[in-house]
C-alpha cells in the first residue's frame, strides 16, 4: 500500500518539474482564464443592451411630424441617429450597420391626422444583428406607443380629466413583466456564467490530451510508468492531481470572481453549484483522457479535442435553446458536458430547484470519467508499445 | 526576371507540399472549414423558437381572460401547456423547467376591465435560463395585449358615446405596420450562421498558419525569407480562395441561408480578408515555437474574436478600448462586411468603410509580417 502512495508520489514530482520544464503552455492556460474572465466581464457596458441607434424618415416635413419627432427623442432609451427625408438613405445607412431600425413618418401625416384619417406610420428592423435588431423593435414599440398616448392625453386633459384617471383610461391593460433570477434582464449574467466555465472545461480538456499525448510524442512514456512502478493507475493519478488541483483553483476562482465580486445572482445552493462545477471540470479532464486514448497521436486528438468543446458552447442550448434542435443534434448535445453543467447552473442559481433536479446531470457527468475507464487498456497499450501513428 | 520569381515559386509549391502532406493542417483547412458550416447548420435548422410551454395561472377565470389565452395560444411562439390553479403549482413547474414562462390573472381582472375608469394587470414570468425564451414569451404576449387594450378602450369610449372612427383616432392615432428588412424570415441561424461561416475561415486559416510555423520550427525547416513569405502567403490564399468561394458563395445559396448579395462583391470581399489574415497569422506564427504551445489560446481566441467584434452584442455597447483592439483584428471587419453584403443586400461600396480597413490590414499586417521575417532571418544567420 504504502509503495503505490511513493510510486504516486514520484510520477508527482516528476510531473512537477516537467510542468515547469515547459511552462509555456501552462501560463497560457492560466492566462487564457485570466484573459477571458476579465474580457467577459467587463465586456458588455452595463449589461443591457439600450439606447441602439435608429433612423426617422420624415415624408411629411410638418410642423406635427417635427414635433413628433421632438417627441421621440425625448423618450429614454431612444437613440435617433438620422433624421432624413429619405427612405433609400436611412436604409443605406441601415446596411453599413449604423443604425438598427427606420421610422418613416408618411406623407399627408399632418392633414390625415388633423382629419382623424389615422395616417398609417411604419416602421423597418434589421434581423441580421439579433441583439441590436431587437432591442431597437422594443423601443420603437414603445415610441409608437408612448406618442400614441401623448396625442389621447391631451383630448382628454382638454376634457378636464385628471392625470390618474387619464392613466388608467389610456391603458386599461398593463402586463407586469418579471424575469424570473435576472430581474435586470442583464444579458452579461446569462452570458458569462455558462460561457466563462465553458471555456475552463476546454483548458481542462486540451490540457489533459497535451499532458498525457506529449508523452506519447516524445516517447517518454516508458520513463513515466517505471516511476509509477509499472502501474497504469498510479500513473494517471500521479500525473493528473498537479492539474487538477490548478482546474479547482481556477474553478474556485472563477465562482468566487463570479458570484462573489461581480455580484451575479445564485438563488439556490452555492455549494452544489461548486459541486456541479468540479464534476464537471472531472467530466473534461475524462473527456481528454478519453479522447487520447481513442486516438494516441497528438495533434489529432487536440484536433478533435478543439472541435468538440467549441460545439459545446453551441449544443449546451444557453444561447439557442436545445428544445428548438433537430432531434440527433438533441441526442448529440447529452455528450457534450456543457450542456449538463449548465442544466446544473440553471437549477441551482436560477431556479432554487431541489437536488433531485439536479442529480440526473451530476450522474451524467460522472458517467464521463467512467467512459474514460474504458479506454485505459488502449490507452496503456498504446503507452507501453507506442502503437500508434508518430506524425 | 525568372532570377526574383524563382524563390517565391520554390517557396510557393513547397508550402503547398508541406499543407498536404500535414494530416492535421488539411484536416483543419479543408474538413473543418467544410463540415463545421453542415454541423451549424444542423444546430439552428430551426431557426426560429416556437412553441415555448407556459403555465396559466387564471384567478380570474373569466371570458376576458379565457379570450386572452385564446388569442395568445394562436401565436406560434408560445404553447400554453398547462392550466394551474395556484402560483406554487407554477413555480414548481418552472422550477423543474416544464415550462419556461407564467402568465397569471389575478381574481379582479375581469372587474378591473368591466370598470370604466379600472386597470387590469397580467403578470407575466419568463425563465431567464435562455434570453430567446423571453423575447418568444414576452414579445407575444404584448401583442395580444396591445390589441386587446385597443379594444377595451374602443369599448369604453363607445360606451361614453364617442363616435367608433372617432374613438379609433383617440385610442391610436396612427397605427403602424411593422417590416423585418431584408430576412424577414429570418431566425437565429439565418443570423449567427454568416458570422460563424467567417469565423471558420478566419479561425482555421489562423490555426493551420500557425501550426505550419510550429512544425517548420520543431523540424527547423523554417525560413524566413522575403520570398519565403511571399510564397508561403500564396499558397494559403490559392486554397483558401476556392474554400471561401464555397462557403460564402454557394453555402448559403445551397442551405437556405440569408444570400441576397451580389456573388461578384462577396468574391471581392474575400481577397483582403484573406489576405488580411494570412499576414495576421503569419505575424503570430513567427512567435509559434512547436506545434501544440499556445494551441488553447488560438481556440479561446475564437470566442473572444466573435464577441469583440459586435455582432453578438452590438458594437455600440461595446466599450472603447475593446473596440480598438477588436479593429486590429481582421475578423471584426470582415464579419460585418459580410453581413451587410450577404444579409442585408449592401454593395461593396456602400461597405466600404469595412473594405478599405481590410486592405489597410493587409498593408499593416504585411509590412509588420516582412519586418519580423527579416529580424528572425538576422536572428537565426547568428547561428
Amino acid at each position: 500500500m504504502l509503495i503505490i502512495f511513493k510510486n504516486i508520489y514520484r510520477v508527482l514530482v516528476r510531473e512537477l518539474h516537467m510542468m515547469f520544464a515547459r511552462p509555456l503552455y501552462l501560463f497560457a492556460s492560466v492566462g487564457v482564464m485570466l484573459l477571458s474572465t476579465f474580457f467577459f466581464l467587463t465586456l458588455m457596458k452595463g449589461g443591457t443592451a439600450e439606447n441602439m441607434p435608429v433612423a426617422v424618415v420624415d415624408l411629411d416635413q410638418t410642423s406635427i411630424s417635427r414635433r413628433l419627432i421632438h417627441e421621440m427623442q425625448a423618450t429614454p432609451s431612444v437613440d435617433i441617429q438620422l433624421i432624413t427625408n429619405s427612405y433609400p438613405e436611412a436604409r443605406k445607412a441601415m446596411q453599413q450597420g449604423k443604425i438598427y431600425g427606420i421610422f418613416v413618418i408618411p406623407e399627408g401625416f399632418y392633414s390625415d391626422l388633423v382629419a382623424f384619417k389615422r395616417p398609417q406610420m411604419d416602421f423597418y428592423v434589421t434581423n441580421s444583428y439579433t441583439v441590436g435588431g431587437n432591442t431597437a423593435y422594443k423601443q420603437m414599440l414603445t415610441m409608437v406607443n408612448l406618442t400614441s398616448g401623448a396625442f389621447q392625453r391631451e383630448v382628454l386633459r382638454k376634457k378636464g380629466l385628471t392625470d390618474d384617471v387619464i392613466m388608467h383610461r389610456i391603458q386599461p391593460l398593463a402586463i407586469e413583466g418579471h424575469m424570473v433570477a435576472n430581474p435586470w434582464g442583464n444579458y452579461s449574467v446569462y452570458l458569462v456564467s455558462t460561457i466563462l466555465p465553458g471555456i475552463l472545461g476546454l483548458i481542462c480538456l486540451m490540457l489533459t490530451i497535451f499532458a498525457i499525448g506529449f508523452e506519447l510524442k516524445s516517447r517518454t512514456s516508458h520513463a513515466w510508468l517505471r516511476a509509477a512502478g509499472g502501474n497504469y493507475t498510479v500513473a494517471m493519478i500521479g500525473k493528473l492531481i498537479p492539474y487538477t488541483v490548478m482546474y479547482l483553483i481556477l474553478g474556485v476562482g472563477c465562482h468566487l470572481i463570479l458570484y462573489r465580486f461581480a455580484g451575479f445572482p445564485v438563488y439556490g445552493s452555492t455549494s452544489r453549484l461548486m459541486f456541479g462545477l468540479m464534476l464537471f471540470i472531472f467530466a473534461m479532464e475524462a473527456l481528454g483522457i478519453t479522447l487520447i486514448g481513442l486516438l494516441p497521436t497528438l495533434r489529432d486528438a487536440l484536433s478533435i479535442g478543439a472541435l468538440y468543446s467549441m460545439l459545446g458552447f453551441s449544443l449546451s442550448g444557453f444561447t439557442y435553446p436545445q428544445m428548438s434542435m433537430l432531434a440527433p443534434v438533441k441526442a448529440l448535445s447529452y455528450i457534450e458536458p456543457l450542456r449538463h453543467y449548465y442544466l446544473i447552473y440553471v437549477n441551482e442559481a436560477l431556479m432554487a430547484a431541489p437536488i433531485e433536479n439536479s442529480i440526473p446531470h451530476m450522474l451524467a457527468l460522472t458517467a464521463f470519467m467512467v467512459a474514460s475507464l474504458c479506454v485505459a487498456p488502449r490507452l496503456h497499450r498504446a503507452l507501453v508499445y507506442w502503437n500508434y501513428p508518430l506524425k | 526576371m525568372s532570377k526574383f520569381q524563382y524563390p517565391i515559386v520554390k517557396a510557393f509549391v513547397s508550402e503547398l507540399r508541406r499543407i498536404f502532406r500535414d494530416p492535421g493542417v488539411t484536416v483543419i483547412f479543408i474538413v473543418a472549414t467544410l463540415a463545421y458550416p453542415l454541423i451549424y447548420k444542423a444546430i439552428y435548422w430551426n431557426e426560429q423558437i416556437t412553441n415555448v410551454p407556459v403555465a396559466v395561472v387564471d384567478l380570474s377565470n373569466s371570458p376576458q381572460s379565457r379570450d386572452f389565452l385564446h388569442k395568445w395560444n394562436a401565436a406560434p411562439d408560445i404553447q400554453l401547456t398547462y392550466s394551474c390553479t395556484s402560483m406554487a403549482e407554477a413555480e414548481q413547474l418552472l422550477r423543474d423547467q416544464k415550462v419556461h414562462g407564467i402568465i397569471y390573472f389575478p381574481r379582479d381582472f375581469a372587474r378591473q376591465l368591466a370598470d370604466p375608469l379600472g386597470q387590469a394587470h397580467i403578470s407575466l414570468y419568463c425563465d431567464m435560463s435562455s434570453f430567446l425564451y423571453m423575447k418568444a414569451i414576452y414579445l407575444s404576449c404584448n401583442n395580444v395585449m396591445l390589441e386587446s387594450m385597443r379594444n377595451i378602450q374602443i369599448d369604453r369610449y363607445e360606451n361614453m358615446g364617442v363616435d367608433k372612427n372617432f374613438a379609433w383616432a383617440l385610442v391610436q392615432d396612427a397605427p403602424y405596420t411593422e417590416t423585418a428588412l431584408f430576412t424577414p424570415t429570418g431566425g437565429y441561424g439565418s443570423f449567427l450562421i454568416p458570422a460563424v461561416l467567417m469565423l471558420i475561415l478566419h479561425q482555421t486559416l489562423f490555426f493551420g498558419i500557425c501550426m505550419l510555423g510550429g512544425t517548420a520550427r520543431e523540424e527547423n525547416e523554417e525560413s524566413y525569407s522575403f520570398s519565403s513569405l511571399i510564397g508561403r502567403a500564396s499558397a494559403c490564399f490559392v486554397i483558401y480562395y476556392g474554400l471561401a468561394a464555397i462557403l460564402l458563395g454557394f453555402f448559403p445559396r445551397l442551405f437556405d441561408i440569408p444570400h441576397i448579395g451580389s456573388i461578384g462583391d462577396i468574391l471581392l470581399l474575400i481577397v483582403p480578408y484573406l489576405l488580411a489574415i494570412i499576414f495576421f497569422s503569419l505575424c503570430v506564427s513567427v512567435f509559434i515555437r512547436n506545434r501544440e504551445s499556445g494551441l488553447v489560446l488560438l481556440i479561446s481566441s475564437s470566442l473572444i474574436f466573435l464577441f469583440m467584434a459586435g455582432i453578438s452584442w452590438p458594437k455600440e455597447m461595446i466599450p472603447d478600448a475593446w473596440w480598438y483592439i477588436a479593429c486590429c483584428i481582421p475578423y471584426t471587419h470582415g464579419a460585418h462586411a459580410f453581413i451587410h453584403i450577404n444579409s442585408m443586400g449592401a454593395s461593396l461600396a456602400t461597405t466600404g468603410t469595412e473594405y478599405i480597413a481590410l486592405w489597410i490590414l493587409t498593408l499593416v499586417y504585411f509590412v509588420l509580417a516582412s519586418i519580423l521575417f527579416y529580424v528572425r532571418k538576422r536572428q537565426n544567420n547568428v547561428f
